[in-house]
């Protein structure tokens, strides 16, 4: 048992620090999930859509998933915490390194491209989920486009929250939405 | 040091609070962090929230993590930094261990996939919301420069499939080359 979980930890610690975010991970956890005879690839598949489905990030979700088929919640928990590896060493030293060299004039420099830059990447994931979220097999799907109008109407004129939102887009799924 | 605790403390409340409606690759979390840091609290402005992005961004690992950390780091120490991250991901893990328990009934249910496919359609609203916003960062650089790296950061990541990071990288090799003219035309 202990064994196992260890191989959990090890196995996405690998994922996480060989992955930039999004379905660049998935060859990966396919290896990792049927080099150890952990899933099938029809349950990586299945697990892919469902992990893309419900909230929170795709290689958290694929960790959560694994780590309970495996060994329960502490092997769930143990995959986790190895996806988080590179946030608590990588991501930690690149903090206070930020934090000390905030005021320097070569990374002010740096970070006035950066941001422009980095806008235009969040441009690139919109246009890429709206060719995703608005069709359906290929057919453009109407209703999904008018739930998205209805929810900018009620984002940008009506101000509301964004889970507000995210609730009142579940809802008008359940009665307007066809199923895939 | 009680006080630096409860403010941590906060810090995973808030992002428990958020985690649920983590859509979108994480996306959807920083249009939440835009409206409630930087127009309602200003605890931060709209650069340092793009800084925090690129970022989070460009280093391995989960992307929401990265930039819950950072955030943390920056209100709150270390402390700060590892309960945002544990705060984000709480509520993911109960969803998905529910999810994995039910996974055939859930797999199969027609009003869940009609309510998921309900909030696909959202998700891009919501951070088109947020970048507007964003795009209002105060820039020393003029406006063409400005909107044409924009335009230059999305084909390259949207038509040329570029990762992130790369994106990222020629951004900051852009601003070393911004840096050599700014720094010569202080000398002159």
């Amino acid at each position: 048992m202990i064994t196992t979980i260890l191989q959990l930890f090890w196995s996405f610690l690998q994922i996480g620090f060989t992955s930039f975010g999004g379905l660049s991970m998935i060859p990966l956890i396919n290896s990792e999930m049927l080099g150890h005879g952990w899933m099938t690839a029809t349950e990586v598949s299945d697990i892919v859509a469902i992990a893309e489905m419900t909230p929170g990030p795709l290689g958290l979700n694929c960790a959560t998933f694994a780590g309970i088929r495996v060994a329960g919640i502490p092997g769930a928990l143990a995959a986790n915490f190895g996806m988080l590896m590179p946030t608590f060493t990588i991501c930690a030293v690149a903090a206070v390194f930020f934090e000390r060299f905030r005021d320097s004039a070569v990374l002010g420099h740096i970070m006035t491209t950066v941001r422009p830059v980095c806008i235009g990447l969040i441009w690139g994931v919109i246009l890429s989920l709206c060719l995703e979220n608005y069709t359906v097999g290929g057919a453009v799907s109407f209703r999904s486009i008018l739930a998205g109008v209805l929810g900018l109407y009620l984002l940008i004129f009506r101000k509301c929250s964004v889970p507000k939102v995210i609730c009142a887009a579940a809802v008008f799924g359940i009665l307007f939405c066809p199923g895939q | 040091m009680k006080e630096k605790f409860l403010r941590a403390l906060g810090l995973y409340a808030y992002f428990f609070r958020i985690g649920w409606f983590t859509f979108g690759g994480g996306w959807s979390i920083v249009a939440q962090m835009q409206t409630d840091f930087v127009e309602k609290d200003h605890t931060i402005d709209n650069q340092e929230l793009l800084d925090i992005v690129s970022v989070g961004r460009s280093l391995p690992g989960t992307m929401i993590g990265n930039v819950a950390y950072l955030f943390g780091c920056h209100q709150c120490g270390v402390l700060g930094g590892v309960l945002s991250v544990l705060g984000i991901i709480t509520p993911p893990l109960i969803i998905l261990s529910i999810v994995t328990l039910f996974y055939h009934s859930f797999q199969n249910n027609l009003y869940v996939a009609r309510a998921l496919t309900g909030v696909r359609a959202v998700v891009a609203p919501v951070i088109f919301s947020a970048v507007l916003k964003l795009q209002k960062a105060e820039t020393p650089l003029p406006k063409y420069a400005f909107y044409g790296l924009c335009a230059a950061g999305c084909i390259l990541s949207f038509v040329f499939h570029a990762s992130s990071i790369l994106v990222v990288v020629a951004g900051v090799l852009c601003g070393v080359l911004y840096h050599g003219k700014q720094s010569r035309k202080n000398r002159s």
